[in-house]
């Protein structure tokens, strides 16, 4: 009894406190509260490797999807064509030995606070991206900024860039309210302090507005009132999700996400009706690369013993291994790039001639070692397995491979550092242009992680510059076809697989249209 | 005055100013207090324990945060590496990196993550209250039913309950969190339409204004009742996950616990003397079985909170597993420590807590 009496006090005020808020009138947390209509909501769920929205210093997947809907670039992708840009805020007219590229505004573009763009924010957003040395500043190595009137803007460069005006179209190159970075803490040095402004706010013309961003979480997008672009948004709001793919799965079948960008080739089958999956292939290319140093290793910088690799491994296991959307890459610039190999160069297994060239190489059973990242999974395809598939087809040849996995950040040391005797990685085009590709040539970027200096093969390096030098789209395409094949021929490296890129969305949701560089343009995205 | 548990008890005056005098003519305080005083100093003690092996550990993974941290092309710039190294303090030797972490840290500072070029206090601010929403829900419902099972389980020892009990608790310890999280979330949400989907809130909800990063409490501070039940109803699978696993750990645990306690002659005088069960369950067995089963619950707390990240993971909440994760596979140093310095205090915590409670729960302890 005692009890009871001293517990009712307390039951009471609990009460009374529920029922005050309740008579009070408890306000909504909803988005769409006292707003008028109701907004559209879009959820996209993607596993995020989202660093920042401020354009000058991202540089990953994610952050390329947020801030191609919150910034407008000079020149532009049309739909997933990345082989050939089209006007974006601007015009381009470029000097035949691709020196000089003169860019016009439109003089149509306002930013979401109603200012008009002008050539000064052009010029103060692309030496943003010079000046505070970050993640995409590499894209403008080389290139000077200068402004010809309050509409034209001149980049040159002092030696030939055929693919600059591919890199302007990154969302990393997009252009920034200059008025309102400056009174942020914006500048062009690495003085800069306007990230936090960025992360918060946006200052751009691109067809939404950040509403709010948690790196950890999601980043909400509302649309810009202001926008005056090709296409009118048809979604209000946008929600971006940090979700792994297993969960991302359930969450389409359900309805909880309208669109999953992260589900393997094994993953999109059996989603049901309700949900259909564009699969494309992706702009990665995962290789095998085999160093050339003999301070490295003896055996594999025997061209003998890379000849017996190409030929052992399997690729038509490796492809049925990896799913949905997969292909063998033919060369290492990918399939949707100008200047992409045909199928029919690609290299093929072939076991006697494997056996042949191993036996020729003197390889005598020694164990080879094969670094991999173990934690890295590229469009649902996992490092670890393409790993374990390949020291099984090599055994076939008498290739005796010992596994080395480690994760991604204390590998890349050793890859960048060029002493990984055999590696497995992958490429992502940092713009979608060949020449991005010559990093594979001696003496340049992974040919060096290869083994490979300038001079180890001169029929390659001759190739590559000529390559580098530009020319009509004709000229080139057929520049970096054959300098392919002589990579194919006698390079270090062996290109694998080119992953399939899936992206899941409700039939309701219309335009889902795969592009290498920002993988999905929210805007042009459409409701039933 | 130092003010003590003793303080609080409305019948035992005398004994406390009994007690109290010779403690003053010391001048080391009550018997309770200085228990006390020596917990909180050897914590902290402990905790420039932790920050050391954080830090070394920290630093002698192989791999550099230039690399894991900047991109391809930017890790090839040597102006860009050294901007990098200079901005986080990684030009220095690490003696004085430590130093000036320890410095920074008396300041409140933990440093500015080299992933979301946060400050490592503000991500983990955002960070900690998500983990603590579930852990919380999680250890409430564990110790209920753990606690009523594991009694249930020896008291009926050896028949048919304590057989069925036995099973769903080895059930609970085994399955792996993941898979079960995985599959309650298929069942309840997509099955059966039951639960909401992944994350903290519902998409059509804005997060209620940050007063103590638990969305439930600062929902109701605000006012917003559907925001508040919507976050309710979204803690639900995470809390049950957490809940079936450290059911099974308590249920074992207080069995063992209570069995202990039932062979005790205190127990059986007062079975003899005719009191009903629940006042010998109540005042005899569970008063006496509570200090083992409170180390118990303040490690499972501890592990709670430290061990959530698969959870965390399928339910796509951003906690402090999933920063520890994102932290340590970006080899970002100031996150790491962080999540280290604030586990480690967090045991810390709880382990000082629970030695409180035992002096509160049983005087031989506070007077040792």
């Amino acid at each position: 009894m005692v009890h009871s009496r001293r517990k009712r006090p307390l039951a009471v005020g609990v009460a009374a406190i529920a029922l005050s808020m309740l008579a009070a009138g408890c306000s909504s947390g909803k988005s769409d509260s006292g707003a008028g209509a109701a907004p559209k909501t879009l959820v996209i769920d993607k596993a995020f490797d989202l660093k920042t929205a401020d354009p000058a210093r991202m540089f990953e997947p994610t952050g390329e999807l947020v801030d191609k809907a919150l910034y407008e670039t000079l020149l532009t992708f049309k739909g997933g064509d990345v082989s050939k840009v089209v006007p974006g805020v601007a015009t381009l007219d470029e000097s035949s030995d691709a020196k000089t590229f003169t860019l016009t505004l439109t003089g149509t573009h306002t930013f979401s606070d109603g200012t008009k763009m002008t050539a000064d924010d052009v010029v103060f957003s692309l030496q943003r991206v010079i000046g505070v040395k970050g993640n995409p500043s590499f894209l403008l190595d080389g290139v000077t900024v200068t402004k010809k009137d309050d509409k034209t803007v001149v980049l040159t460069t002092a030696t030939p860039t055929p693919a600059l005006p591919s890199i302007l179209a990154n969302p990393a190159l997009g252009i920034l309210n200059s008025k309102v970075l400056k009174a942020n803490g914006g500048s062009t040095d690495a003085k800069d302090g306007a990230e936090k402004y960025l992360n918060t706010h946006s200052a751009g013309s691109g067809p939404y507005v950040l509403e709010s961003l948690n790196l950890a979480s999601q980043v909400v997008l509302t649309k810009n009132a202001k926008y005056d672009g090709a296409a009118t948004p048809t979604y209000t709001r946008v929600v971006i999700r940090n979700v792994e793919g297993a969960t991302q799965k359930i969450n389409v079948q359900g309805g909880d996400a309208q669109i999953a960008l992260d589900l393997s080739g094994d993953q999109v089958n059996g989603l049901g009706s309700g949900v259909k999956v564009t699969s494309d292939p992706s702009a990665n290319v995962i290789f095998l690369m085999l160093n050339q140093s003999p301070a490295v290793s003896r055996i594999t910088s025997n061209p003998d013993f890379v000849k017996a690799v190409k030929a052992s491994i399997d690729y038509q296991d490796l492809v049925s291994m990896a799913g949905a959307g997969t292909s063998q890459a033919a060369g290492v610039v990918p399939s949707m790039f100008l200047g992409a190999l045909d199928k029919s160069d690609a290299l093929r297994t072939d076991p006697a001639a494997a056996k042949a060239a191993l036996a020729k190489s003197g390889y005598a059973g020694e164990k080879v070692t094969l670094s991999f990242p173990s934690d890295v999974t590229l469009n649902g395809i996992q490092f670890p397995t393409i790993a374990q598939r390949l020291q099984a087809q090599l055994k076939k040849t008498g290739i005796n491979v010992d596994l080395a996995p480690a994760p991604v950040a204390t590998e890349l040391d050793a890859y960048r550092g060029g002493k990984e005797t055999m590696g497995l990685w992958y490429w992502g085009p940092d713009y979608p242009d060949p020449s991005d590709y010559l990093v594979f040539t001696p003496g340049n970027v992974l040919g060096l992680r290869a083994g490979w200096p300038k001079g180890a093969d001169t029929t390659v390096s001759a190739l590559a510059t000529a390559a580098a030098a530009g020319g009509s789209d004709e000229e080139r395409t057929s520049q970096f076809q054959d300098l392919q094949r002589a990579l194919n021929n006698s390079g270090p490296f062996v290109p694998l697989l080119q992953p399939g890129n899936n992206i899941a969305a409700k039939s309701s949701v219309t335009g889902v249209v795969y592009n290498a560089v920002w993988t999905l343009d929210i805007a042009a995205l459409g409701g039933k | 005055m130092t003010r003590t548990a003793g303080d609080t008890g409305t019948t035992a005056g005398p004994r406390r100013n009994m007690r109290r005098g010779p403690a003053r003519v010391r001048g080391t305080g009550h018997p309770f207090a200085r228990y006390v005083l020596r917990r909180v100093v050897t914590s902290l003690l402990l905790l420039v324990g932790v920050t050391l092996v954080t830090f070394v550990l920290t630093n002698l993974v192989p791999g550099d945060p230039v690399a894991a941290s900047l991109g391809q092309r930017a890790a090839e710039d040597p102006a860009i590496v050294a901007q990098f190294r200079a901005e986080y303090g990684l030009d220095k030797p690490l003696v004085v990196q430590y130093v000036t972490y320890l410095g920074n840290l008396l300041h409140g500072n933990l440093g500015t993550s080299t992933t979301t070029h946060n400050a490592v206090s503000s991500d983990l601010a955002a960070a900690v209250p998500a983990t603590l929403e579930i852990a919380l829900g999680a250890i409430v419902l564990s110790v209920l039913i753990g606690v009523l099972f594991g009694t249930l389980a020896a008291y009926r020892r050896g028949k048919t309950t304590d057989h069925v009990l036995r099973v769903v608790s080895l059930a609970g310890l085994s399955v792996p969190t993941f898979w079960l999280a995985l599959v309650l979330y298929y069942a309840f949400y997509f099955q059966l339409h039951i639960a909401p989907g992944s994350g903290r809130l519902s998409s059509d909800f804005n997060v209620p204004p940050t007063i103590t990063g638990l969305y439930t409490v600062d929902a109701l501070l605000a006012g917003q009742l559907d925001t508040f039940l919507d976050a309710l109803s979204h803690l639900f699978l995470p809390v049950l996950v957490l809940t079936l696993y450290t059911v099974g750990l308590l249920t074992r645990f207080v069995r063992t616990a209570v069995l202990e306690i039932l062979d005790q002659d205190y127990v059986r005088a007062a079975r003899a003397k005719g009191l009903p069960t629940r006042t010998v369950v109540r005042a005899y067995v569970l008063r006496g079985a509570s200090v083992p089963i409170l180390t118990v619950v303040g490690l499972a707390f501890g592990s709670l909170l430290s061990g959530t990240v698969l959870v965390e993971s399928v339910f796509s909440w951003p906690g402090i597993g999933s920063y520890a994760y994102q932290s340590a596979s970006h080899l970002d140093l100031p996150g790491v420590m962080g999540v280290g310095l604030v586990i480690g205090a967090t045991y810390l915590l709880v382990n000082l807590v629970v030695d409180i409670l035992y002096g509160v729960i049983d005087p031989r302890v506070r007077l040792a």
